[in-house]
């Protein structure tokens, strides 16, 4: 089995949320408790769910708390009917019977003290974390929307400089969806991508950039599909190019183009 | 917030109901029943019905404790799930599924914006970040699986997507949700 292939095939996510047949379920289980990166995935996908959960909780209307307490409360429950054991008395230990009692008192009544100041304990530390996970993801989400606003502005900049032609890669026959430009500078020959619509690969594949020179192609890069929407600078490319073209290449690209995985052309 | 601070919580929580302690069944309340109710919500609108699944849900994970499997997945994941099927039955026992899944690609407003959440527990601003990373396809499925409790199957049938795409598109949404929030 091709973990990588398995793994992007989406049926981990269907599994997590209870979308597969008995048999689907106990495939994907087997997987798992074969393959560690598969266990691993599985976990990250009941994470996320989980964290988007709580990110999107509502609180409910606070009476429905009791009603739910008072509804396990009144479960049978052999445990609670204890056995009551008569004791025998005698009217001489009168004062020690008072005594045993009112130290039972105080001992109940601390012990419900000491659990009652723990569970405040408990939920004050809880807060406590939370907030503070909350504040890291504050500070991180600031610090994503920087650095993207940094690499917006110098997209901008790019696509806004005349030096830059603009070169239009469309769709081949193998996938006529498919959408990328290039911003290429024929003085100094830098070479910017701007994905608009690559279909995902697998983590062993990865997209290649070629400049056509004199009907040969020459490799310009090699890129991911998931880059945002921004601008990926690129090899150079020299002045003589006369197109631009993209495949789909082995991670870390080829010599020579796989001609036909090609996905996106476009002519300067 | 940062889910892996609740392990050890859900571990010794799961424990702690099997052996019948009330307290843990508040515990479980007052920690869950937020994330649970705000699942529940978005597949049912009305809000009397929504809190009698909320309701079923927390009586079946006092009733099911026994079997709720660790090493088939988290104990907040067999939760979420028992809540969405309740609430999905609901829904289509009570024909009330038209009224619930008017939702097309056309008219669908983000879920978060309803009003219904605006007593949102935990910060909406993170979500909003959050969400606006995805890109418009992806969080469309992920409202409609995830918020609206269809199968990837009816979205498939209904908005007439292939299904391959579906998985992948709710594949990298989870996935964009997981480099945000930093679980890798």
């Amino acid at each position: 089995m091709n973990i990588e292939e398995y793994i992007s095939s989406g049926t981990l996510e269907s599994y997590v949320m209870d979308e597969l047949t008995p048999t689907e379920r106990t495939e994907v289980e087997n997987a798992a408790s074969q393959h560690p990166e598969i266990k691993e995935e599985l976990q990250k996908i009941e994470l996320s769910i989980e964290a988007l959960a709580f990110a999107t909780a509502v609180n409910p209307p606070s009476d429905i708390k009791d009603k739910l307490v008072a509804k396990i409360a009144n479960e049978p429950n052999i445990e609670k009917e204890a056995p009551v054991i008569e004791m025998k008395s005698k009217e001489s230990f009168g004062f020690l019977k008072l005594a045993a009692a009112a130290s039972i008192i105080v001992a109940i009544g601390s012990a419900f003290m000491a659990f009652n100041y723990w569970s405040k304990w408990q939920s004050a530390e809880d807060r406590l974390s939370t907030l503070i996970a909350q504040n890291e993801q504050f500070a991180d989400n600031y610090n994503h929307v920087n650095q993207q606003l940094g690499k917006i502005q110098n997209a901008v900049s790019i696509m806004n400089n005349s030096a830059f032609k603009r070169v239009t890669l469309n769709g081949t026959e193998n996938s006529p969806e498919a959408l990328a430009t290039v911003y290429w500078n024929e003085t100094s020959a830098a070479v910017y991508l701007s994905i608009q619509n690559l279909k995902e690969l697998s983590k062993d594949q990865q997209y290649q950039l070629w400049a056509i020179i004199d009907g040969k192609p020459v490799d310009v890069g090699v890129f991911d599909s998931a880059s945002n929407g921004l601008l990926v600078q690129m090899k150079n490319a020299a002045p003589n190019t006369a197109a631009f073209a993209v495949t789909v290449e082995p991670r870390g690209g080829s010599e020579n183009p796989s001609l036909e995985t090609m996905q996106v052309i476009g002519n300067v | 917030m940062n889910p892996a601070n609740h392990q050890i919580d859900q571990d010794q929580l799961v424990i702690r109901i099997k052996a019948r302690e009330a307290e843990a069944f508040s515990y479980l309340y007052d920690h869950y029943s937020a994330a649970i109710y705000g699942s529940i919500s978005r597949i049912i609108n009305d809000e009397d019905v929504a809190q009698e699944v909320l309701q079923d849900a927390f009586m079946k994970f006092w009733d099911k404790i026994e079997q709720y499997d660790s090493s088939k997945g988290r104990f907040f994941t067999w939760m979420v799930n028992i809540s969405r099927n309740l609430a999905i039955d609901r829904l289509r026992s009570k024909e009330m599924k038209k009224a619930g899944k008017t939702a097309n690609i056309e008219t669908y407003v983000s879920g978060i914006e309803r009003d219904n959440l605006s007593h949102l527990s935990v910060d909406t601003i993170g979500l909003k970040e959050m969400l606006k990373s995805l890109r418009e396809e992806e969080q469309f499925i992920l409202e409609m699986v995830y918020f609206k409790g269809y199968t990837q199957s009816e979205i498939s049938k209904e908005f007439d997507i292939p299904l391959g795409t579906i998985k992948t598109r709710l594949k990298m949404a989870l996935k964009n949700i997981r480099t945000v929030l930093q679980i890798e």
